[in-house]
């Protein structure tokens, strides 16, 4: 994408003669109108004495108006819509309510401890479901198992959909059709006049035991900070305004979960296992933060808390890079305004949690289906940890955003989608870096999104792939 | 309802059944969403009932027994019309009485005044009912008849006694004028002792009634002077035999048989009919034919079993009382069996509640004619069987002193006779498997009770008996538990909450329709009856004692033997239990196990011991026996061979026996799955039944205990096992070309271990089974010596303690883990105890890593020390059952209800409550009963837990048991319980008493523990190691938010709704502490993590 500019500056590609050091062109980097809006995922004084039901209850509450309305959008205006206390056996009519599926592979903290399998651990798995799962609809009061025309497999605890069909005989609900909330309203996106850019990756993993993604990192850093390539390039990196990093910059072997459940007198000298690679997350970040601003999500294996919303990482373990204005210490989930373009999304434990408890597979897939539901993160909290929220869900969706994303996810991919009220939104699903050496370029101005390789050693030469900034 | 009582739950005893131990669980059902499984039973025919139930409102006049009738599908089917000169009636018989009554016309027996008629209750194919009066059969004895007693004299005899026991009377109040039926001679001969088949004259007394028969005992006992005949104490045989068990006896009828009535030999009524069964007919007893239960006879008929469960609103603090607080909720399930699903599923609520898919709601403003209504189902319902969890002893008194409270007179009318009312009883209950203890009993004539927590208390040892711990046990489901404070709020509150405790009242009645089901309770319960031939509400109400009455009754019968009474008098009963001395340590080579399969009964038939076969002193000389035909037993008691005399008791184990053994065949042919569940139930019983025998020649309050019997049994079996022993380390030896002397490490009561030398388990298995049949061919047969198991590796820690892994079907896999005597299963201590035991074992044996096993050891004192323990693992619950002031001494439980009461009546234990607490540290010096505290407040108030008491008092001992076999005594103190672990501590300060209140608490630096002036994370010098002290704190606050939302989440499914607080507060479960642990240590962390600033 910058590749068109490099072409046309004659003479200044990096095989002619290196210019006197003090005439290098220098280009101003892109900045551009920038708020956070994540206020509703700062959590201030915190209180674990609260039970998960209010957040069900909030949730309900909120979205049963939203889907009262798609309901008689889809089903005419006339639908029944009636709560499950005054159900009457084979009316044709819609219900509101929360989805649960009661799964039997589902782990479970009791089976776990229970004193009879105190050392069988249940095996690992990478999906739960299984044939004998069921579908349950719930609303404030009661509950009604679900048969018919909706997918289980596909479907998660905790969304909240409108169903139409008709109680059967049995007592159970025979579905005939059903519906989602679907997007909410988008505010308008101005037009901008030139492209500027805004670079999103995750999975950086530091502190793994193999190093081959440091060089890769290192090439992404330097050539957004505008110290690879020539001329051309150099400029075109100063179109990247931003730089997203989207949850994981610690791997998976910097969580010592055993350093909870060890014995103390075994652990009391040790220190926290992610202390030489946040060290290392600082230095790279002061690289980053001196010539661009930065957003830096916490992800699962970052030290911050468990539960979503996952606050920011803490200023006092970036002693470097964090005098910069330009660190920004974000929430995950992340919701902010840049040059008026909204950008929503996550560090992808609410994409893989879905993808672990459905049939569902690809990311995006799922993130879209998120979006369907107007809900960030439907499995929280029965399967995704959560905070125990009191009278309100922040993770339904309230406006719609014009950049949709979650990090870590296996391979890159995206999507322009438009919905029912003209809404238009790309879907990224950003890929962990570590594993995959890429991150992506998403243009404010016209929303395309695409993928930025920093392979060093691809296996496959013959792709345009080594740090091949040009698409 | 968790407040129910179940009196002396602590006094299990008996080891005898504990054999089956428990079922471990598959995890094949997840926790029960039960509101869908309820609304799943609803079948297609239910929609037009809903309506009539909600409009059963206070429409109910009263009058009758039978109002109303709300529900057609309540009822029994229709019975079709019986003409008894051509239809032949078959039913399976389930309950048998006997009441006296006016005799019928045309029906055998005496004709006059009041006689005995027994009442059978039972159930034909087609699910009708069945009453069926059986005249002419009266209670009899026999007395030896005096010598130089002709025929002549009878009729003499008969008036003498007569006058006798007539004058003895009381009172008269039903004007009986004959109490002596007749008086026969009969050929004879008595049980008791070998007396060279002398048969001799015996009087066969006939009374007019069961309870004359005392009285006329007693009188010939002291001494009855008739005619010529000089006074003389006459020996009763017979007369100590419950009227019911006479007549199945004489009649061949077995508890649970089918019984045909002939066409033309029995007459239905028409009118008049005392009961309220759909058939009722008289028979006279030589005219019914009793099927033994074999082929078509082994069907079971479609009986119907109703589950119930009440709510009652107590006030705050206080028990529920029968005079004071309502009965606010019934719950019923009715299934019948062989199905899987209720048919019937109602709930019968004061005020209105709201629907609940699959079941009916009958709601009533009244709480009389919800009484009222609900007798009425139940007599409209007409179960057979009757079960719920802990109906004995809380249910049904509940609610018939209730009714009685609010006069509901046709309330307590609950069996299936016409005006016989429900009484209450206090019944003392004593038996040597279960202790003592206190019951309620309701008579309920027909109906067979059949409480499950009776049954559980019965065969299985748990560690609690609630319904929810069995229920996890069991079908590993939790079950919401409401507490009961709550019950009233739910009750108080809208159509919606009461509707909820409906759905918890519904599945409390459900439950235990499941756990029948599941433990094949029913049927096994059935099989015994049959087997045994005692009425099945024997089974539940009476010890082991009568099932072996009835049988050696039935083999003595076919012999002309008769049965003495004897006095019994009470003493140490008879248990010689044979142990070869142990020798301690860790095998790690396999252990070869040989088992005499079915010792004690298999002694008696090798050696014919019985009662028939024993010779008292002098009867050799006086018989003129030769030596070859009796033996003398290792005690020197002599028996006669069965050449002279086969035993009775030896006969009846056979029939055992081999009925087991064609049980067992059936049950491998059988492929449907219910009859093999019955057969699987017989195979039980009978191998129980066999058992129980010599139990009852060694009881000492006994109907017939023979201490030579039973002593010479277990001489015999302590004999075996030493020749074994001999035998097997004579034959297996290195001179005789084995790879290694073998040697017997230990023997037990039937078994013996042998270390053969072998390393494979291959190589121990098939010396194994080759050293078996060698060695039994130097007994006696039946006894036979069986190769059953392997153990590798195998600890040995002392008697009857032993733990190993177990192989028995295949060489390579093991079947499971054998723990013997460990504290695995005690439920005197806490579950730390058990689990730590239980994973080193696991450790030692399964992994085979006894170093491994030694960290984990260490690992967990270490964690107890630094209170990072689970605080369920440390609670001890033990019952309150009497108050403060009854008990003797003070106990640990009862002074914390005492000051639980003092601190908040509301949530204080009551009586009958499972007190559960925990051991905290107090002064020096303060009594051990004071250090007792209830777990819900050590964790709010942050009270500290008395670590080393729960080190020495509770985990030392049997860790040290079990690693001394494999460190050596001395070291594995030194290693276990002293060392770096031991080290470090955590205190916490407690947020009551002492001086906190006068304390001011200061921040510290979380680096160094320096003071700091400000509230801040650290001080100045430990500034540079903020990231890193800030990484660990945030870690731990990662893994308890985990935690958090993992448990919390967990109880919101468990509950079977996600828009409703968790309510429960089920200390049995698992995760109750930990849930309440993790909140406060979250919001603890949150505290201390915020101080770096969010």
């Amino acid at each position: 994408m910058f590749s068109d500019l490099s072409v046309q500056k004659e003479g200044s590609s990096l095989l002619c003669r290196p210019a006197s050091e003090d005439q290098g062109p220098v280009f101003e980097r892109t900045s551009l109108a920038y708020s956070q809006c994540s206020e509703r995922y700062r959590i201030g004084e915190r209180s674990f004495s609260r039970q998960y039901a209010h957040i069900y209850a909030a949730r309900l509450m909120q979205m049963r108006p939203l889907l009262s309305e798609r309901a008689q959008q889809k089903w005419g205006s006339d639908v029944v819509i009636k709560k499950l206390c005054d159900l009457e056996p084979a009316e044709q009519c819609c219900i509101v309510g929360t989805m649960f599926k009661r799964m039997d592979l589902q782990p479970s903290i009791l089976k776990e401890i229970s004193e009879e399998h105190n050392l069988l651990p249940q095996p690992a798995r990478a999906k739960y479901i299984h044939e004998s799962d069921e579908l349950i609809l719930e609303d404030e009061l009661q509950r009604i198992k679900l048969e018919g025309k909706i997918d289980k497999d596909k479907c998660v605890t905790g969304s909240v959909i409108a169903v139409y069909g008709a109680e059967r005989n049995d007592g159970k609900f025979t579905v005939e059709d059903f519906c989602t909330a679907d997007l909410p309203l988008q505010k308008a996106r101005p037009a901008l006049d030139s492209d500027r850019f805004v670079l999103l990756a995750s999975g950086l993993g530091l502190g793994s035991t193999h190093a081959d993604s440091m060089l890769g990192l290192q090439l992404l850093v330097d050539m957004v900070t505008g110290q690879l390539g020539d001329l051309g390039e150099q400029s075109g990196a100063a179109t990247i305004s931003r730089v997203l990093l989207a949850g994981n910059l610690l791997s998976q072997n910097t969580q010592d979960k055993d350093a909870s459940t060890k014995a103390k007198y075994l652990t009391k000298k040790t220190q926290a296992g992610s202390v030489d690679a946040i060290r290392l997350l600082d230095e790279l970040l002061l690289q980053l933060v001196a010539s661009v601003p930065v957003d830096v999500m916490p992800g699962q294996y970052d030290p911050t808390n468990y539960t979503l919303p996952q606050q920011p990482l803490h200023r006092c373990m970036f002693p470097l890079s964090s005098v910069y204005p330009t660190l920004q210490l974000a929430c995950n989930p992340y919701h902010a305004s840049i040059d008026g373009v909204r950008f929503l999304g996550t560090s992808g434990q609410n994409v893989c949690d879905i993808q672990r408890y459905s049939s569902r597979d690809s990311h995006l897939e799922i993130l879209e289906e998120t979006l369907r539901l107007r809900h960030l993160a439907p499995t929280a909290p029965d399967t995704l940890g959560c905070y125990p929220f009191y009278q309100k869900d922040p993770f339904i969706l309230e406006e719609c955003p014009h950049v949709y994303f979650s990090g870590n996810a296996p391979t890159f991919d995206s999507k322009l989608i438009k919905g029912p009220d003209g809404q238009e939104v790309l879907l990224v699903t950003v890929p962990e870096f570590s594993s995959t050496q890429m991150a992506c370029l998403v243009n404010l101005r016209t929303l395309h999104c695409e993928p930025i390789s920093f392979s060093a050693f691809s296996a496959d030469e013959d792709e345009e792939s080594e740090m091949n900034v040009s698409h | 309802m968790d407040h129910k009582r179940h009196n002396g739950s602590r006094l299990m005893g008996g080891p005898s059944q504990a054999k089956r131990g428990k079922v471990m669980g598959e995890w094949e059902d997840s926790p029960s969403q039960f509101e869908e499984e309820l609304s799943m039973f609803e079948e297609a025919d239910m929609d037009a009932e809903e309506m009539e139930g909600q409009a059963g409102h206070d429409v109910i006049p009263v009058g009758d027994l039978f109002s109303a009738d709300l529900n057609p599908r309540w009822r029994r089917p229709p019975a079709p019309s019986l003409d008894p000169s051509s239809d032949t009636l078959v039913f399976q018989q389930i309950d048998l009485d006997y009441y006296l009554g006016e005799t019928v016309a045309g029906m055998p027996g005496q004709s006059q005044g009041k006689v005995p008629i027994i009442r059978m209750f039972g159930v034909t194919d087609k699910g009708n009912s069945v009453c069926c009066h059986v005249h002419g059969f009266a209670p009899y004895f026999y007395v030896p008849a005096p010598n130089g007693f002709t025929s002549a004299h009878l009729v003499e005899f008969k008036k003498e006694l007569n006058s006798a026991v007539l004058k003895d009377m009381r009172s008269n109040k039903d004007n009986i004028s004959v109490t002596v039926l007749a008086v026969d001679i009969t050929r004879k001969e008595s049980m008791y002792g070998y007396h060279g088949k002398r048969i001799i004259d015996f009087l066969r007394i006939t009374m007019a009634m069961p309870r004359l028969i005392a009285p006329a005992k007693r009188l010939l006992e002291q001494g009855f002077k008739f005619a010529h005949f000089p006074a003389s104490n006459y020996q009763s045989y017979e007369a100590n035999i419950d009227f019911e068990i006479r007549f199945m006896v004489d009649s061949d009828v077995v508890g649970c048989c089918w019984i045909e009535l002939p066409k033309g030999k029995y007459r239905a009524r028409e009118e008049k009919s005392a009961s309220l069964c759909q058939y009722e007919v008289d028979v006279g007893w030589n005219d019914l034919i009793s099927h033994p239960a074999e082929g078509e006879w082994q069907r079971i008929a479609p009986l119907r079993v109703l589950s119930f469960d009440i709510e009652c609103a107590g006030r705050k603090g206080i028990f529920p009382e029968p005079d004071k607080d309502p009965v606010i909720q019934i719950a019923s399930m009715v299934q019948r069996q062989g199905e899987t699903e209720p048919f019937i599923r109602t709930v019968f609520t004061l005020q209105s509640c709201a629907s609940i898919v699959g079941s009916q709601i009958l709601c009533f403003t009244q709480e009389t004619r919800l009484l009222q209504s609900w007798a009425e189902f139940l007599r409209t319902v007409d179960p057979d069987i009757i079960t719920g969890y802990n109906i004995q002893n809380f249910d049904f008194p509940y609610l018939l002193n209730r009714a009685a409270a609010l006069k509901v007179n046709y309330f307590p009318y609950l069996g299936r006779v016409r005006g016989i009312k429900s009484v209450l009883k206090d019944l003392n209950f004593q038996s040597k498997q279960m202790g003592r203890r206190e019951n309620k009993t309701i008579n309920m004539e027909g109906r067979v009770q059949f409480d499950l927590l009776q049954v559980l208390l019965r065969d299985y040892k748990l560690r609690s008996y609630t319904l929810n711990a069995v229920s996890f046990h069991f079908l590993q489901e939790q079950k919401e538990d409401v507490q009961h404070s709550i019950i009233t709020d739910l009750q108080n509150g809208n159509e919606q909450t009461r509707r909820r405790l409906a759905v918890y009242c519904l599945k409390d009645a459900y439950l235990p329709l499941r756990l029948l089901q599941k433990l094949m309770c029913v049927i096994n319960y059935m099989e015994m009856a049959r087997v045994t031939g005692v009425p099945l509400t024997y089974l539940l109400s009476r010890g082991q004692q009568i099932k072996v009455v009835s049988q050696l009754l039935r083999q003595a019968t076919k012999q002309d033997l008769v049965m003495p009474v004897v006095k019994t008098e009470g003493g140490e009963d008879y248990t010689g239990a044979t142990v070869i001395e142990p020798e301690k340590g860790y095998y790690s080579l396999p252990i070869t196990t040989l088992d005499f399969s079915s010792l004690y009964p298999s002694i008696m038939m090798a050696h014919n011991l019985c009662y028939t076969t024993l010779l008292q002193k002098g009867s050799v000389e006086k018989l003129g026996l030769a030596p070859e035909d009796f033996i003398k037993t290792p005690t020197g008691d002599l028996f006669v061979k069965s050449s002279l005399r086969k035993g009775l008791l030896p006969e009846i184990l056979e029939n055992l026996l081999s009925a087991r053994k064609r049980a067992k065949a059936e049950l491998k042919k059988e492929t449907d799955p219910f009859k093999k569940q019955v057969l699987d139930g017989r195979q039980l019983a009978l191998k129980i039944s066999a058992n129980s025998v010599y139990g009852f020649t060694g009881a000492q309050v006994g109907k017939l205990p023979c201490l030579e019997i039973s002593q010479s049994v277990t001489g015999f079996g302590r004999q075996m096992i030493e020749q074994t022993k001999q035998l097997v380390e004579s034959k297996y030896t290195l001179s005789n070309g084995y790879q290694a002397d073998a040697r017997v490490i230990y023997g037990d009561t039937d078994s013996v271990m042998v270390k053969l030398g072998v390393a494979t388990v291959k190589e121990a298995m098939d010396i194994g089974r080759e050293a078996a049949e060698w060695v039994s061919s130097h007994f006696t047969p039946p006894i036979k010596l069986e190769f059953e198991k392997v153990y590798y590796p195998y600890l040995l820690i002392n008697k009857k303690r032993y733990a190993g892994l177990y192989f028995s079907s295949s060489a390579s896999t093991h079947d499971k883990m054998d723990c013997k005597g460990i504290e695995t299963v005690r439920r005197d201590n806490c579950p730390l105890v058990a689990n730590l035991i239980n994973t080193c074992l696991q450790k030692i044996l399964i992994d085979r890593d006894p170093q491994g096993a030694v960290e984990h050891a260490k690992e967990v004192i270490s964690d107890l020390l630094c209170n990072r323990i689970d605080i369920s693992q440390l609670v001890i619950t033990k019952e309150l059952t009497r108050t403060a002031q009854e008990y003797a001494g003070k106990q640990a439980h009862v002074e914390l209800a005492e000051r639980m009461r003092k601190r908040d009546a509301g949530s204080a234990p009551n009586l009958g409550d499972r007190v559960p607490y925990v051991i905290i540290k107090a002064a020096k010096g303060a009594a051990a009963y004071m250090k007792s505290e209830d777990p819900i407040y050590v964790l709010e108030n942050n009270i500290p837990i008395d670590t080393q008491y729960y080190l020495e008092q509770q985990l030392s001992k049997p860790l040290l048991r079990i690693f001394e076999p494999i460190l050596g005594e001395s070291k594995a103190e030194s290693i276990l319980l002293k060392g770096d672990h031991t080290r470090c501590k955590t205190v916490l300060t407690s947020k009551v008493g002492g001086l906190m209140a006068f304390a001011q608490k200061r921040s510290t630096c979380i680096g160094c523990k320096a003071v700091l002036k400000t509230d801040a994370a650290v001080c100045d010098f430990c500034k540079k190691k903020e990231s890193e002290l800030y990484q660990k704190e945030i870690f731990h606050l990662n893994a308890l938010e985990e935690r958090f939302s993992r448990l919390w989440t967990q109880c919101q499914r468990c509950q079977g709704s996600l828009h409703e607080d968790v309510l429960c507060t089920s200390r049995d479960c698992p995760i109750f502490y930990m849930r309440k642990k993790v909140q406060k240590d979250l919001d603890d962390q949150s505290k201390l993590v915020s101080r770096f600033g969010w």
